[in-house]
């Protein structure tokens, strides 16, 4: 019988290896019940290994993962039936429809008493239920992998990249279902390289870099201790204006639509910077000032762009 | 084992089967064409029937009396070619392979012969002939008896040697009867092999399979319902076959459990085979190329289509190590000869290939992404 434990998931020391390359590399961290952690970071960073060891379908090469009170590498048979998993790239039989395929997953967990209509109108797809999936946009299919994921009314459910190669209308669907299961009271392990993704849906965020945690906390935690500044943006300026800011001692950048970037440590910053133009008579069409977001976090922290697809070596 | 999770599989698989109708066309389609096709083939070969141009100079009574022998005796459809062109034009520009010339003074020597009793009135029948035709040789083959039969009967005298024909059979048998079971072997290897590799390298591929391992499904299940899935399938083939077969062809064989009993060892045995490419060959183009590779010499070596005593004695040899060989045999053992130790002797031949298959199958099937 498994030991109930404060935590969902106990990561200790994981390392995971592909011949020469350490794909994950001794990482640690635990996830509370009910609360939707993320696991952040650019392609081939570690994440879908990390979470395929997580949620069984990968073997570690060391370390030890407890899911629910329970060792994954010696109770699988026990864990499967209490987790969901939309794996990366998800995929179902073609000529299966939508609620076909959902009492399949659902027979295959040997769940009565699943509510298969409950589970459509959850992930929003009444309208298709007959639909095929080969027949299914991106979206709607990867809204179908998450209704799969739920078929067993699961304790932790594991979501990889659910949102990437969607548009941004699809991906702002499926945020929809998981706010659902946020509210819900799940929990949910998401696996993401959209920081607005994290930022939205996560209450703990693990930055993961070339197989190692670099960072961890909930979003507002990381951006207040990693970039506890101000970003100014002044659109539209004269020439004047770059000189006169760069004279009071910041560091002033051009973007490539001749607007000013600037950083500062105090809102006080801001009114001395607008008074120094104002005084000087330059001009500007208009002011954007915003603290940083995870995304910047990530830049500052590992100096890679999260956007920027890196090769891929993460090994499948 | 798990029985619903069975039931769940096999119903997914039978409802995208009968909703990919091509594949459904294909497979019930492919092995009745077969059967048609060769079936036809075969049938004209029980009643055999050479087309044969003939030449008479003589022009006579007795000379189309002899014309009409060749038809009768040597089954022969006769054409009559002009006694005035040039018999090699004739054959060249026909495109025929052989005209026979019966020559002048045929009823004159046949005469001589039959009244005076002359023994050395003879005549010399000439064979123009085309030697790149396959089937010229069995033609003049053919002749010659028919004329050797006519010297003997115009010496008077009872043949010394004659032949009696008995069959071991206590039916008379058409090819057709012999090629069925062997078309049944086949096909039943064609679907359970290539239905594994496509389903299972496609389903890895787009990581059904993967999605699949986060579930309770076992390695077994998963097997278990593929071989139950590619049981029906063959069992629907063989019916239509069996149905074109006896509907068309009006062909007498015997159904009993046999029948079943090597359906389903066919089955396993090369969903087995199916099992272990599908370890090796990664994407699914590259496992249809495989599968060909496995089944296409089998086709043509395992007895399917034609005898392996047509073949050398290596191929012949070679043959006797393929599984299809076996289940061909078997199938004609209890379908066609009725002869239950033979079908049992190779069932448990095919039996024991199948139990190593299915285990390196098992083995090979990989079901966690593991290592």
């Amino acid at each position: 019988m498994a030991k109930e434990t404060e935590y969902a998931i106990e990561v200790e020391r994981l390392t995971k290896r592909y011949g020469d390359l350490l794909a994950v590399n001794d990482i640690s961290f635990t996830v509370n019940r009910g609360e939707v952690f993320a696991l952040l970071g650019p392609n081939g960073a570690g994440k879908t290994t990390a979470v395929e060891i997580i949620d069984t379908i990968r073997t570690p090469t060391s370390g030890k993962v407890t899911l629910l009170g329970m060792d994954v590498t010696k109770k699988k048979h026990d864990i499967v039936p209490r987790i969901g998993v939309l794996p990366q790239g998800f995929s179902s039989f073609d000529r299966i429809t939508v609620r076909e395929t959902l009492r399949y997953y659902s027979r295959l967990f040997c769940c009565q008493n699943t509510d298969i209509d409950e589970l459509i109108d959850l992930v929003n797809l009444k309208d298709k239920a007959k639909a095929q999936y080969r027949n299914l946009s991106g979206g709607l299919k990867q809204r179908l992998g998450i209704a799969i994921a739920l078929v067993n009314d699961p304790e932790v459910v594991f979501l990889d990249e659910p949102t990437t190669g969607l548009d941004p209308r699809a991906r702002r669907e499926v945020w929809e279902v998981l706010l659902g299961l946020k509210n819900k009271g799940k929990t949910v392990f998401l696996t993401t390289h959209y920081m607005e993704e994290a930022e939205l849906l996560a209450d703990t965020v693990a930055i993961i870099s070339k197989g190692k945690i670099i960072a961890m906390g909930s979003p507002g935690e990381l951006i207040e201790s990693n970039a506890n500044y101000l970003a100014i943006t002044l659109q539209s300026v004269d020439d004047r204006t770059f000189e006169i800011v760069r004279g009071m001692g910041f560091e002033p950048i051009h973007d490539n639509h001749k607007n000013i970037k600037v950083r500062v440590e105090h809102t006080d910053d801001v009114q001395l910077i607008l008074n120094a133009i104002k005084s000087a008579g330059a001009l500007y069409l208009s002011l954007d000032v915003r603290k940083p977001n995870l995304e910047e976090v990530f830049l500052k922290l590992t100096g890679e762009d999260l956007r920027e697809d890196p090769p891929e070596k993460e090994a499948k | 084992m798990n029985l619903r999770i069975i039931s769940a599989n096999l119903v997914v698989k039978l409802t995208s089967f009968y909703r990919e109708k091509s594949a459904m066309l294909f497979t019930i389609a492919f092995p009745i064409i077969l059967i048609l096709v060769f079936g036809t083939i075969f049938m004209s070969q029980d009643n055999v029937s050479y087309h044969l141009c003939v030449q008479d100079l003589d022009q006579t009574t007795s000379s189309a009396q002899a014309v009409k022998t060749l038809e009768l005796k040597g089954t022969f459809k006769i054409t009559k070619v002009d006694p005035a062109v040039n018999a090699t034009r004739y054959v060249i520009d026909n495109q025929v392979n052989l005209v026979l010339i019966i020559p002048k003074g045929y009823e004159s020597s046949l005469m001589q012969r039959m009244t005076l009793n002359d023994v050395n009135a003879s005549i010399t029948i000439a064979y123009i002939y085309d030697p790149s035709s396959s089937s010229v040789a069995t033609k003049m083959q053919i002749l010659n008896s028919v004329f050797s039969l006519i010297n003997q009967e115009l010496s008077g005298k009872p043949p010394f040697i004659r032949s009696v024909q008995t069959s071991i059979l206590t039916k008379k048998y058409r090819f057709i009867e012999f090629f069925v079971p062997g078309i049944i072997g086949m096909s039943v290897m064609t679907l359970s092999l290539f239905g594994t590799v496509n389903l299972n390298t496609e389903l890895r591929q787009k990581g059904v399979i993967r999605k699949l391992s986060t579930t309770p499904i076992t390695r077994t299940d998963w097997i278990l319902s593929n071989i139950l899935y590619q049981f029906i399938l063959a069992v629907v083939s063989t019916i239509a076959m069996l149905l074109v077969s006896y509907a068309v062809f009006e062909v007498n064989l015997h159904i009993d459990a046999w029948l079943l009993g090597f359906i389903l060892l066919d089955v396993f045995a090369f969903v087995g085979i199916g099992m272990i490419l599908t370890r090796f060959v990664k994407e699914a183009q590259s496992a249809a190329a495989a599968a060909n590779a496995i089944s296409f010499p089998m086709m043509f070596l395992s007895g399917s289509f034609f005898p392996i005593e047509l073949m050398p004695g290596f191929l012949q040899t070679l043959s006797k190590l393929l599984p299809l060989y076996y289940v061909n045999e078997g199938l004609r053992a209890s379908m066609v000869f009725q002869d239950n130790m033979t079908a049992l002797r190779y069932s448990a031949i095919i039996g024991a290939f199948v139990v190593v298959v299915f285990i390196l199958g098992i083995i090979a099937t990989q079901w966690e992404e593991g290592k």
